[in-house]
């Protein structure tokens, strides 16, 4: 199951360095605010707004904020993986070091929960945790969320 | 020279009162009984009928010592009321406190006209008398019973109690005019409502504003903060009084503002506050108790019981269920709601006003007030803790929360010393894992002081200081509760995302364009399990939103308390409609239930 359709070779951030769950979110939402042309600050609190009714940290280190934008053309993905593991109140406790931002136009509805199934299987996989973690740069990211099931760790 | 003795023995007397009070709450909380009624035993066993045989008889005391009490007690009220629990139930509970006051009053009045034979005014005094639920009672009974209800009934029941004293003061009052001047019309009776809560709301805001800018701009002696605050409530209360304002409103109002603004000394405030709170209520319930006369009693007892009956089983309730029923409140949060009605000092203290003025029959309103009272917090008060978990509505409680030392750091208020033992199965021990917001900043270890860099690795037993800001210290104690481990769920069975079960399907159906009706908007997913399976839930249960399941996640003492989040990526429009006819029969009885507030 691939994602390309969702995320840009250019959406990826190989290492990003933060100390906790906001200023996480705040630097992905400077990202995808860059890449989108839509409002950083809206981002950011759309996020948090999200992140307030329970995290979105769904385990084994990985967290897939998500939420919408009213005036976003279409949806829109971000990958980062933490330079050191932070904090993301998930509900197993593991601090988090892989993001995948997943943000969708307002009315977008049932593509926008479509999507992030997706998003959420391809990296509940076997051993893609483990293969976007030890992954070098951009490219070799980019191939795992691409072909998930063909690239070798 | 006598009568220097007699007011030194006084001193002793007084001193030896009060101290038995503080003493006696060992006992108490002990066999856990209802603390207030051992301070008011305790005013019994010294007055006229028991073997005190103080004779004491002065209702002005009564009434300055009472009001004191109550504004300091109404004022820690306010202090400890977070503005963002108070904010989501201001709604329902001003509802209770001033049309639920009105409505306990009227039904409660038939039954003492069937009594007592009083006239309709003086049955609907009596009434007011009872009407408000006490403030000092519940605080106390929800705090110190260690009981952690559902965050929504709690407030509700605290705002509830912090605003409705006001309304019952000012329905006396009226009524007691109406009762010694003769008929005033309708119009006057709003004005003057209108007026003294306005007046009092204005003073009050005025005066919680001057109290925090005063605090934070003079530098007063270390000691003295805590005491300026106390007396600036007094001043804001007599203030209020002077001008015929609401002074109980405003103390509360000032409280509230006092208590969620960024202030210098905020804890010693709040520790010493505490302890004022202490002393007034041992102040007020002992006095109390040597103002009644127990002989005199046998005469209206069997009256007041039914009285007291009637008030806690139909007439509150039928308040409860009135004004609750325009919001989502399940019918065993509103049952609960109900049975924590706790009468308190506070209509003793009202009951001391008709005996002030001098109306007829004011004696047994004192004996109809006083046995009501006690009677609600022997019954509702020793039944509190059992009622909650009959009705599924405490929390689970979990471990107990850590031991956390706050210490103010002069000079700035953004940030303060937190300090906690590092547990052994502490998160941060486990797991090195701290909020960024938080900066480790002293060790101490075997009676020595070190500086992080010197302690590397902290070890079990070892205390930890950190810089936070004072108000996310709570936030915390999850990193240094001392608890195992829990289990990883499986997230595959339970849901790709997990929510708490307080988020409501409102912000649910905002974020993921769900189509909800606009009446279920404000249930939380909790609630939502417990009004759509008609048995207790169980741990997978599944209730489908539009395209979206939600699971049962965690289940903690019969509520759902975590909510999985399933996302189907098949065409997810197929199951719709079979289950909108399956929930046809649960919707129609939902909205049923809600008209008749059941």
């Amino acid at each position: 199951m691939s994602l390309t359709d969702l995320i840009a070779p250019n959406a990826i951030l190989p290492a990003l360095k933060v100390n906790g769950k906001k200023q996480a979110l705040q630097e992905i939402a400077a990202k995808a605010a860059e890449l989108t042309g839509q409002d950083e600050r809206l981002i950011f609190e759309t996020l948090m707004q999200r992140e307030k009714l329970g995290s979105t940290g769904v385990g084994n280190g990985i967290a897939i904020p998500h939420g919408k934008l009213p005036k976003l053309p279409k949806l829109f993905g971000l990958f980062a993986r933490l330079e050191r593991p932070i904090d993301f109140e998930a509900l197993d406790g593991q601090p988090v070091d892989l993001m995948f931002l997943l943000l969708a136009p307002e009315g977008a509805g049932a593509d926008h929960l479509k999507a992030l199934a997706r998003v959420a299987r391809m990296l509940r996989g076997p051993d893609i945790a483990a293969k976007l973690r030890y992954s070098g740069d951009t490219d070799a990211l980019y191939s795992v969320i691409a072909m998930p099931s063909a690239t070798a760790a | 020279m006598a009568s220097v003795d007699t007011l030194s023995l006084g001193i002793l007397l007084g001193s030896l009162l009060a101290l038995a009070g503080i003493l006696s709450s060992l006992v108490a909380l002990r066999f856990g009984a209802p603390l207030l009624l051992v301070f008011l035993g305790l005013g019994l066993l010294a007055g006229e009928g028991g073997p005190g045989g103080i004779k004491f008889d002065d209702v002005r005391t009564l009434y300055v010592v009472g009001s004191i009490a109550l504004a300091l007690i109404l004022f820690d009220g306010g202090l400890r009321t977070k503005l963002n629990s108070f904010r989501s139930v201001v709604a329902p509970a001003a509802a209770l406190a001033t049309i639920g006051v009105l409505l306990t009053a009227a039904f409660t009045a038939p039954a003492v006209m069937l009594m007592f034979g009083f006239n309709w005014t003086e049955c609907l005094l009596v009434g007011a008398l009872l009407a408000s639920t006490d403030a000092a009672a519940v605080f106390f009974l929800i705090h110190a019973g260690g009981l952690r209800l559902r965050p929504r009934v709690g407030a509700t029941l605290e705002v509830e109690s912090g605003i409705n004293d006001p309304f019952a003061i000012l329905l006396t009052l009226i009524l007691l005019e109406f009762l010694m001047i003769g008929d005033r019309s309708v119009q006057h009776v709003l004005m003057v409502l209108l007026q003294e809560s306005v007046l009092g709301a204005i003073i009050g805001a005025a005066g919680g504003w001057a109290i925090v800018f005063v605090l934070n701009r003079l530098a007063l002696p270390q000691g003295l903060h805590a005491p300026f605050v106390a007396m600036s409530a007094m001043v804001i209360f007599g203030l209020a009084a002077v001008t015929h304002a609401s002074g109980f409103l405003a103390v509360y109002l000032a409280g509230l503002i006092v208590g969620n603004r960024p202030t210098r000394a905020h804890n010693t405030v709040v520790v010493f506050l505490d302890a004022v709170t202490w002393l007034a209520q041992i102040a007020m319930f002992t006095l109390l108790g040597l103002l009644a006369w127990p002989a005199r009693l046998p005469q209206s007892i069997l009256g007041s019981i039914v009285v007291a009956v009637v008030l806690m089983l139909v007439a509150r309730p039928l308040a409860v269920f009135l004004c609750l029923a325009p919001f989502r409140f399940p019918w065993r949060e509103k049952t609960f709601i109900s049975w924590v009605g706790l009468r308190g000092a506070v209509s003793v203290f009202l009951a001391s006003i008709p005996m002030l003025v001098g109306t007829p029959n004011n004696a047994v309103f004192f004996d109809i007030a006083f046995v009501v009272v006690v009677t609600s917090l022997l019954i509702q008060g020793w039944s509190i803790s059992w009622a909650a978990r009959k009705l599924h509505i405490a929390l689970p409680r979990s471990d107990a929360p850590p031991r956390r030392v706050e210490l103010d750091l002069p000079g700035q208020l953004e940030q303060e010393m937190v300090g906690y033992q590092v547990g052994p199965h502490s998160l941060y021990l486990r797991r090195r894992l701290i909020p960024a917001w938080a900066r480790p900043t002293l060790i101490v270890r075997d009676e020595h002081i070190l500086m992080p860099s010197e302690a590397e690795a902290v070890r079990e037993g070892d205390y930890i200081y950190l810089l936070a800001p004072p108000e996310k210290a709570q936030a915390l104690d999850r990193f240094f509760v001392d608890m195992p481990p829990p289990a990883t769920p499986d997230p595959r069975d339970l849901g790709d995302f997990v929510l708490s079960g307080d988020a409501t399907l409102g912000e649910l159906a905002d974020i993921y364009d769900l189509t909800i009706e606009a009446a279920e908007a404000q249930a939380t997913l909790s609630s939502y399990f417990a009004d759509e399976l008609d048995r207790l839930p169980r741990l997978g249960d599944v209730l489908f939103v539009g395209p979206i399941a939600l699971v049962a996640h965690t289940i903690t003492e019969d509520r759902v308390t975590m909510v999985g989040l399933r996302l189907t990526e098949d065409d997810p429009l197929v199951p719709a409609p079979v289950l909108r006819v399956m929930q046809g029969p649960r919707r129609a009885l939902r909205w049923l239930r809600k008209r008749i507030g059941f």
